[in-house]
Formats: C-alpha cells, structure tokens, sequence
C-alpha cells in the first residue's frame, strides 16, 4: 500500500492571479493517466502549512496586496521551511510566489516586505512591467516557454532555470530566469507554466516522487501530440526559434 | 484650431464606410493626433454625459440604455465596443457638424476601466455605471488593485451621481471611496443560493481592511451577501432590487410601487444588466413607461447570443475573460439539443495577449455537457484552446484543429452538418469577432440562394 502523490496548493484563495489550476490539473493529469495516485490538498490563507505531509508545494503568485498578507502568514513558519527546503522539498514557486522565496521584496518607496528568505534573492519593484511572451533554454527539460507580467527584478546567487532566448526573465539585463536550487523551482513564466512545457512538468512529478519514496523514478512516456502542436505553433507564431531538443535524460 | 481635426474625421469615417470598412475608431484616432484636444473641446459642448464602465456588462448595459434615453431624445453613443478615447471621440464626431456644433447634446458613453481616467475630466458626467470589477486582461491594466485604482482615478474627476453594483464587493467598495453620491443596484435577496462551489478570488477579501469576506449567501462570483466580520463593511438593501421572474423583472425603488419590465435578454447576466439600465435611467429621470419602451426595442449587440439563419444554424459570442466565459457556456448549455461548438482564440494587443485565463474558464462543463458533440478550435491560438480542452478532460478524438479563421469555421459546419444539422455555437475573442460575424453574415446569404438539393427522407 503506498499513500497517494500529496501535491499542497498553497493559499488557492490569495495566490491565484495566473492560472495555477492549469499547473495544477497538468499534474494531476499527468499522474492519472500513468495510474499515479494523486491527491491535491489546497492550503486556504490563515492555515500553517504541514510541510511534512506534502511531496510538493505550489505557491502561485498574487497581487502586491495580496502578497504582503501572504508573506506575514509564511513568516511565522520561517524555520521549518528553511528546514524543509533544505531537507529537499519540492517546491514549485510562479511569479509572487517566486519572490516570496527571497529574502524581500523592495517596494517603489524603498520599503522592503520580507519574504521566506529560503534562498540568497532579493527583488526590487521596478519600472516599466515586464510583459510579453517569453523563452528560456535550461539544460534540464529543453526550451520552457509561457508569458511573464512582473514588475519586480529579481537577483540571485543560485543556478538559474534557463537562459532567456526571449523576453526578460529575472531582471531583463542578466539573462537569467528563475531559479534551480535542491528541489526548488522558482519562475516568473506563467501562461500557465507546465501544460505546455510537458517535460518540465514531469520534471517536476519526478522530483515529487522520488522525494516521497526515496527511490529513482522513471515516467512512462505520454501521448503528448496536443502539447507538441501547442509548443510548435507557439515558438513559430511567436518566438520565431525552433524548439530544442530535450535532453536524453528526459526523452 | 480643432476644425481641421473634425474635418479630418468626418472625412475618414466617409471614406471608411464607402470602402465597407469599419468606421468605429480610426476617424477619432487620427482627428486626435491632428488635435489632441478634441476630446474636451467636443465634449465641453455636451449637456449630459452617462458613462457604464466595469469589467462585465458594460457593452449590454449601455446598449440598453441607449435604447431607454434614445426613446427620450436622440443621443450620441459609442456602439460596438468602441471604448477607448478614439471610439469615443469618432462617435461625437458622428453627430458634429463641419462647422463644429453638436446635433446632439446628450451622450452616453461605454469606457474602458483603463481609459476611464484619461477622459472625465474631459466630460460633463452625470451618472456613471460600475456594473463590476472582476479578473480582466490583466496584461493590459497589471493587476486588479490597478484597476480600482483607475477607476476611482477616473471617477472622482465627475461630479457624477453614482450607480454601482451593491452586491459586488469591489464596485461597493470604489462607491464607498469616491468622495461621490451613489445608488446601488442588486437582486432581491431570495435569489441568493447558500452554497458556491467555484472557486472565488476577486474580492473575496475585504478591500477596507483585508480580511477575508463572510457570505451568507451567492448570486455569481463574487456577488453576493458579503460581511466583513472585521470592520463591518458590507451588502445593503439595494437602492433599486431587482426580483426576476422567467420573462419578467420587478424592481422596488425606495417606497414606490413595484413596476415590472419585460426582460429584453435571458441569463442571470442579463438580469444584472437590465437592472443597471433601468437605475440609471431612473437617475436620468425616466418614468416606467418611457423605460419599457426602450427595453423592448432592444437589439442583441454583436456577440452576445447573435443568431445568425446559417445552415445549420449559428450563434456568435464574445469570450474574453473568465467570468464571461463562463457565463457563456452556462447559456449556450442551457439552450436545448445536441451542439456543435467552435472556439476562435486569438492573443492580438485588443484580445490581451496572455491567454493564460483561458485556464481559469470552466471550459470542464463543455465535457460534463452529454450534448457537446465535437469542438473545433481555430485563431491564433487554436492549438493553445486544445490542449486547454484535453486538460479539461474532453475526449481529444473530438478536438479538431485550424488555426486559420475561415478554415476553421469552414471545418465546423462541416462537422455540424456531418453530425446531423447540430446547431453550431461560435465562442470568439475580441479581434476574431468581426471577421467571424462577417464570415457567417455571408454564408447566411449564400445558404439563402443556394436551395438544398437533399432527398427528403420523410
Ligand atoms: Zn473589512
């Protein structure tokens, strides 16, 4: 008897600006369809998060507000996610949720909300928002591609998610987007995120299982047609590169 | 000198309609770049300005409207969704002589959240309409606290009497902070349902002070029986509340005697937007008789349930956030019969060109439909809107592809008559929209002459 894939959606009801249903329902999909038991607990604000019943944490992003009340909630767990972290939990991170991982977030006037301060990052509010269409290359799953809307510049000492082919990524001048540390995934890709880049999301379910059995995993490939039209026509109509070959680690 | 500007405009909304274009902006566009000050020199000649603003509704409710203030006097009005500054400025133009004067004195306008700000200043405004604030183009405006922002921005340069949806805790809440009088509008409380499965966010926590929002009871999204259990702020009786009946909507204002209005258009939308129309006409001191009139000379505007006699036949509507989108599906499900249903998703400037709200609509309930026998998805985006149904768990032997608009719309009639003359129910974003009614416009014609040889089977 194995219990199910525990995946926690952190404050569905603050956090929910850019589409995590869609993140979360790829997931959830991609282990249905390969017979992998998989439950999604959502983590409503005012609730302390139980990490070590997850296998996987989402945190979504939200809005400046919304974040604020967020990051005052997160903080009085601040040690038991440092730990958690640290231990190798999976943690998938999109936009606000991003920032919040760091160790604050400089307001316009200077002001600085504190985050999680799980990694060496900082972000300052900056202008002009950062909007458009985007694709990063990343040595681990191939060409992610989505759509980025953040005002804030991100910095880091930590590997980053990909390199920026198009668009801004973390800062718009560094080339860098998002970040790779343990089992942390941070970006600022929405769109949403996962469905249409199928090999990180099964980077991401890897990740997810092997933390929760200690074991090597190795997913059975899917029929993944919708999601290759999806990406073929995207980079065509609107990134104008071809798409990479995906590492055979993952192939 | 703003003269040449006007004959600029005039000039080009000529040309425009001889060459069979659309005449609903560009005129403005280039009259404003010839003056930038059109906008108020036009407008400082107006008697009244009525303004609809809000994220849903605002197209249907000015339309509406239009039609009870039209049978009152002839009004200047921006039709077909031409909200920015330009739509406006080319509607005023319409009814400006070359010399300059205004044949008609009153106008109601339908703006933008985003450009709300940027042109009452410009308008003597009257009564301005916030029919809600939901989740909309986030692209475009950032985030929906930037919304607020720019709409009580753009308010609060009136001195316009408000009308505000009371039972939408965001439109309540710029109400309560715009320094202005206002009336709410609502249902009447017995329409409230107990239970809300979806999944709210906007406003579902207090903007006064943040606290999450207690409901004793739902209408749609966030509208509701809200409370804030902190601070106290919440949903009161409305001005005007609405009770609707099928056909029928009965509105109470103040100690009045209820009046009843024939409902020009079917849907819990609708009821809403019929309930803004009438308040606000009331405020523009239109007696009941005047507003039954101009409700019932109501014309569905583009893409709002528009039927089109194609064969099979077809409906046409504008999809362009979640909750609309929603809406949408939920009355083309409620329609009866099998359907056939075709998706145009594009991601141009005027459509936001970030579809990741395409996941937030509950496109699920075309799979929980048993009538929903295939859907064909086309635009831009065409194969973005497919994956989006397999991830909504309809069955992928039934998504059929074309991402050029009228090889698309070609493929779903010919699915729809394949499968047994199934009505066809066409869902479009912004820039798709025109080229789609202009598509099936003219099929309706050539359907019409072409007689159909089938052998009669009966
Ligand atoms: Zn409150």
């Amino acid at each position: 008897m194995q219990r199910p894939l525990c995946i926690a959606h952190l404050y569905p009801d603050l956090l929910n600006l850019y589409a995590d249903k869609g993140n979360i329902q790829t997931l959830v999909s991609r282990c249905q369809w390969r017979g992998i038991d998989v439950e999604v607990v959502s983590v409503p604000a005012g609730t302390t998060p139980r990490l070590s019943d997850y296998d996987l944490v989402l945190l979504g992003g939200g809005s400046d507000r919304e974040q604020a009340l967020v990051g005052r909630t997160l903080l009085s767990s601040q040690p038991e996610w440092k730990a958690a972290v640290e231990d190798g939990l999976p943690l998938l991170a999109i936009c606000g949720g991003y920032q919040l991982l760091g160790e604050y977030y400089q307001l316009p006037n200077k002001a600085k909300v504190p985050g999680l301060s799980l990694l060496d990052l900082i972000t300052e509010a900056g202008e002009p928002r950062l909007i458009g269409n985007v694709a990063i290359s990343s040595e681990e799953c191939g060409m992610i591609i989505g759509f980025e809307n953040h005002g804030g510049r991100t910095t880091h000492s930590h590997d980053v998610l990909g390199r920026v082919k198009k668009g801004f990524g973390n800062n718009g001048t560094d080339g860098g987007e998002g970040v790779r540390y343990k089992n942390v995934f941070g970006t600022y890709i929405h769109g949403p995120l996962l469905p249409k880049n199928p090999a990180l999301a099964d980077l991401v379910l890897k990740t997810a299982l092997e933390h929760a059995s200690g074991n090597t995993v190795e997913l059975e490939p899917l029929d993944d047609r919708f999601e290759t039209a999806a990406r073929k026509a995207f980079l065509e109509r609107r990134i104008q590169l071809p798409e990479e070959s995906v590492p055979a680690a993952q192939a | 000198m703003v003269l040449p500007a006007i004959w600029l405009g005039k000039l080009l909304s000529i040309l425009l309609r001889l060459a069979g274009r659309n005449a609903t902006s560009l005129p403005g566009k280039m009259a404003l770049r010839l003056s930038p000050k059109l906008l108020s020199v036009l407008g400082a000649k107006l008697d009244r300005c009525v303004v609809v603003t809000g994220t849903n509704g605002k197209t249907t409710t000015s339309s509406l409207l239009a039609g009870i203030l039209n049978a009152d006097e002839p009004i200047i009005h921006n039709r077909e969704g031409a909200n920015l500054p330009q739509g406006l400025t080319t509607a005023v133009l319409q009814h400006t002589t070359w010399f300059g004067t205004l044949r008609r004195k009153t106008a109601l306008f339908e703006i933008d959240e985003a450009t709300l700000p940027l042109v009452t200043r410009h308008l003597p405004v009257k009564v301005l309409v916030v029919t809600n604030v939901f989740r909309d183009q986030l692209d475009r405006y950032g985030e929906l606290d930037t919304t607020v922002t720019k709409l009580l921005e753009g308010i609060r340069q009136t001195d316009a009497v408000l009308v505000v949806n009371g039972d939408d805790p965001l439109a309540k809440h710029i109400a309560l902070h715009s320094g202005l009088r206002y009336r709410t509008y609502g249902l009447s409380t017995h329409h409230a349902e107990i239970t809300h499965h979806d999944q709210m966010r906007d406003g579902a926590f207090c903007m006064q002070c943040g606290h999450e929002l207690t409901y004793s009871g739902f209408f749609y999204g966030q509208l509701g029986l809200y409370h804030c259990p902190e601070c106290g702020f919440s949903r009161t009786t409305p001005d005007f509340a609405g009770t609707y009946n099928g056909h029928t909507i009965a509105i109470d204002e103040d100690e009045l005697p209820q009046v009843e209005f024939v409902l020009p258009s079917r849907g819990l939308y609708n009821v809403y937007n019929t309930l803004a129309a009438i308040s606000a006409a009331r405020l523009c001191g239109m007696n009941a008789n005047g507003i039954a009139v101009g409700l019932a000379a109501y014309e569905a505007p583009l893409g709002r349930m528009q039927g089109f006699q194609t064969t099979p036949p077809s409906t046409l509507n504008l999809i362009k956030n979640p909750t609309g989108c929603d809406t949408v599906l939920q009355a083309i499900l409620s329609e009866p019969g099998q359907k056939a249903v075709c998706i145009a998703i594009n991601d141009l400037a005027a459509d936001g060109k970030d579809v990741s709200w395409l996941w937030d609509a509950g496109f699920e309930q075309l799979t929980q439909s048993p009538d929903i026998r295939v859907c064909i998805t086309t635009g831009l985006r065409a194969e973005d809107m497919a994956l989006r149904l397999k991830y909504a768990g309809y069955p992928t032997d039934k998504i059929l592809t074309a991402a050029d608009l009228d090889a698309g719309l070609q493929l779903a009639f010919e699915q729809a008559e394949s499968l047994g003359e199934l009505d066809l129910y066409v869902l479009s974003t912004y820039t798709a929209l025109y080229p789609t009614a202009a598509w099936l416009e003219k099929k309706v014609t050539l359907d019409a002459k072409t007689p159909l040889y089938r052998t009669s089977v009966s």
